[in-house]
């Protein structure tokens, strides 16, 4: 596969789509390039939408998407973009019966792997880079929710995939749980284009150095955590007391309290912006709207 | 350790296999798969071909464990089902669909006569014959005898047809035993120093 | 190449000769010649000792990972007997490990076939044997009632279709999303199920109706229907929801059944007539499927 670097990986222009009278996505506009990008937003904002029309799953009203310089529109196209493609959905059914192995086995026939020594050969390889090797047998009703995560991202993988979707891979992660996924994606040869959606802050910061915020089917971001941080700056205040007039404020584990807030509240000193402070702003003012 | 003792612990994995031990599996991987994927290197130069070899030999093992019948080494055994999976694997790569019976050669219990041969007693005197061969010859000998394979195995092994296996393995037998016999005629002792295992 | 072991003392086999270190790193490498390479393997065969040093020279990275797919392998199902006859049958691999995956092969459900079936066999028996009282006027030469069958006609080609429809309705395939996805064409994985879910459901009911007290082509005449109604079902899946296809193609059976069966000539059901129109049917969805069949490609 060869890329322009000058051009994205993926493009979307336009991207809209309805279910019934609820908007999820409206008129979204978005690159994407290698390496990781975090999509964050609150449930609802359209993040799944977003990602199940990338994985060519769902098919948008209006708008466009290239993935690679492929059209989903075009047949021939979708299953070339679908050859490249490893997705994790958001609610991940298993069939229950099946073992971890048997399970894998059976997504790796599905991306037209069909020499069953070559998949053995797969199925080997994500299992050790998601640690489960010892669960191959395991049935997949008698595994943690934890490791059902580490299975479907194993399923993911599987094919080495130049675009990786993952709908809400950290959910039901313990922290340790997510540093080793990150160390997971950041090891992943051929350098994927990988895209993740998460309604946590704090995964963004951790895992990803490229954040776009979506909030009720908008982008209302496209950059770095850093930046994202900065966009609250001058606006944020710690303080001993209650601010009734900030914006936003909430007792934080150090016993103070936090403002998000245009004016300096009474007592109040600034401080440096984290990534969540700069979210819950942007999502605020959208709720204002 | 004694071989008798290893050989014990070599049928103790397999009865373990035949009851669907999985860790009796990975036991009898961890002492043999080293020795067999060399042994298989020297006859198929690609790598992934050996590598899907070795993983079937050990694969036909844990579904037809029961077919050893004891007498003789578990190695010869596992030999016997490994160079079959080999030819196997060089026919899929190959394109062929015929797929050969898996079913290892009874190793033998008696020693036969080419073995105690190849085992170093008559050693030095052999080794000369045999390198007097040419490798064409010398290759469809150590196929047909050494891995007791038949005329039509040892031809996908080969990359020849069956007819020149069969004809090169007569011309090597009459060559050797010429070689032989000239040699014990001739020479009370070999005229060059013992060739393998000779010192240097 | 140097001499081994100081048990040596000439060229004698047995119990105190070893391979020396340099004979076993020159095979291991490749570089040992002809006539040394085969004492080499001769001697393993026999000596473990000899056998642990050589498997210590092979690449331990190479051997640790043959090994996890080793285990993989052992882990996956290969079918036993059936896989194998189906195998060598020309069947691929692949396709038999999918339809594997398939709801409506589980064997619940063919019980379940199989014991709705066996309900209404004995029902129709039981009419048969005077337990009890046939209550319709018509006798065929040689058989009894022909109402006698009427519940087992309305029935077995809408448990065919439902067996069928298990088997594509995605709320059964808890991995549809992941399957849409994939490259592997959606149309074949569905017509792989299908197949083999057609055949599964109609070997209960094709036996069933040859148990029957009835006309001897009953179970042949029984298949067109079924194939009829289950393409129906396929074809009318890419216009609407699947449940409204497989309702509709289940009414479209019930209703003339029922009818006919209230009219006193069940029979009529399967009667040459009736086999031409739903041989029509099976076409004219044929076609239509395989028109529209990209609508299977989406999730």
């Amino acid at each position: 596969m060869t890329l322009n670097m000058r051009t994205a990986a993926i493009r979307v222009d336009g991207l809209s789509r309805r279910y019934g009278a609820t908007r999820a996505l409206d008129e979204v506009d978005l690159t994407l390039e290698q390496g990781i990008t975090g999509l964050l937003g609150p449930n609802g904002a359209g993040k799944t939408t977003l990602l199940s029309i990338l994985a060519t799953v769902s098919e948008p009203d209006a708008g466009r998407v290239s993935v690679f310089g492929l059209d989903p529109r075009e047949a021939a196209e979708r299953v070339e973009i679908r050859r490249r493609l490893g997705y994790l959905p958001q609610e991940l059914g298993y069939h229950r019966h099946f073992t971890v192995a048997g399970f894998l086995d059976y997504v790796a026939i599905l991306k037209e792997i069909t020499d069953r020594r070559r998949r053995a050969d797969e199925v080997a390889r994500v299992l050790a880079a998601t640690g489960l090797e010892r669960r191959a047998r395991t049935r997949i009703r008698a595994l943690s929710g934890g490791m059902r995560q580490r299975l479907g991202i194993a399923q993911a993988l599987l094919g080495r995939p130049d675009l990786l979707i993952l709908d809400e891979p950290t959910a039901g992660l313990d922290p340790e749980q997510r540093l080793r996924f990150r160390e997971l994606l950041s090891g992943l040869p051929g350098d994927p284009v990988i895209v993740l959606s998460t309604h946590q802050a704090d995964d963004i910061a951790a895992i990803c150095p490229k954040v776009v915020v979506l909030l009720h089917g908008r982008v209302h971001f496209a950059g770095t955590p850093v930046e994202l941080a900065a966009t609250a700056s001058g606006r944020v205040w710690a303080a001993d007391a209650r601010d009734p007039h900030a914006h936003l404020s909430w007792r934080g584990g150090d016993n103070r309290w936090r403002h998000i807030g245009d004016a300096q509240p009474a007592g109040a000193e600034l401080v440096t912006p984290t990534v969540e402070d700069g979210y819950l702003l942007l999502s605020h003012a959208a709720g204002a709207r | 350790m004694r071989p008798g003792a290893e050989e014990r612990d070599d049928v103790a994995l397999l009865r373990g296999v035949r009851r669907g031990d999985e860790e009796a599996l990975a036991a009898l991987y961890d002492r043999h798969a080293g020795w067999l994927t060399l042994r298989m290197t020297r006859r198929c130069a690609m790598p992934d071909v050996v590598d899907h070899a070795v993983q079937d030999t050990f694969l036909a093992l844990w579904r037809q464990a029961g077919a050893y019948r004891g007498g003789g080494d578990v190695a010869a055994f596992i030999w016997g089902i490994g160079v079959r999976r080999l030819i196997d694997a060089i026919r899929r790569e190959n394109g062929a669909r015929r797929r050969l019976p898996w079913r290892a050669a009874e190793p033998a219990v008696v020693v036969s006569a080419e073995d105690q041969v190849l085992a170093g007693i008559e050693h030095g005197r052999l080794g000369q014959a045999l390198a007097q061969l040419s490798p064409e010859l010398r290759g469809a000998i150590e196929a047909t005898v050494l891995d007791g394979l038949t005329c039509a195995e040892a031809a996908v092994l080969l990359g020849v047809a069956e007819g020149t296996v069969k004809s090169r393995c007569h011309r090597a037998r009459l060559a050797l035993r010429a070689a032989l016999a000239d040699q014990q005629a001739g020479a009370e002792t070999p005229a060059h120093p013992r060739q393998a295992w000779g010192t240097s | 190449m140097t001499s081994p072991c100081p048990d040596a003392a000439g060229p004698v086999a047995g119990a105190g000769w070893h391979a020396g270190a340099d004979l076993l790193a020159s095979y291991a490498a490749g570089t040992s010649d002809e006539v040394a390479t085969w004492s080499v393997e001769a001697h393993i065969t026999a000596c473990g000792q000899c056998r642990s040093a050589l498997s210590a020279q092979a690449d331990p990275q190479r051997l640790a990972r043959n090994r996890s797919v080793l285990l993989v392998r052992t882990a996956l199902p290969d079918g036993g007997r059936t896989g194998r006859l189906v195998r060598r049958c020309g069947v691929p691999d692949h396709l038999l490990r999918l339809v594997a995956a398939t709801p409506s092969l589980r064997r619940s459900w063919l019980l379940s076939v199989i014991g709705v079936l066996a309900v209404v066999t004995g029902e129709a028996a039981a009419v048969r044997y005077g337990w009890i009282r046939a209550s319709g006027p018509r006798r065929l030469a040689g058989y009894p009632d022909p109402e006698v069958l009427a519940p087992f006609l309305l029935v077995a080609p809408l448990l065919v279709l439902a067996g069928v429809a298990a088997a594509f309705l995605p709320m059964v395939d808890p991995a549809h999303r992941l399957a849409v996805a994939a490259p592997f064409s959606g149309f074949t994985l569905l017509l792989a199920r299908t197949v083999s879910a057609l055949a599964a459901a109609l070997v209960p009911v094709a036996a069933a109706a040859f148990l029957l007290p009835g006309p001897g082509w009953l179970p042949v005449a029984l298949l067109l229907p079924s194939l009829a109604l289950c393409t129906f079902t396929l074809a009318a899946t890419t216009v609407m929801a699947p449940r409204g296809a497989a309702v509709t193609a289940g009414a479209m059976w019930a209703l003339p059944a029922l009818l006919l069966a209230a009219s006193h000539v069940p029979l009529q059901i399967v009667q040459p007539d009736a086999q031409f129109a739903c041989a029509a049917v099976l076409c004219v969805s044929a076609v239509v499927l395989l028109a529209r069949r990209d609508h299977f490609e989406w999730g």
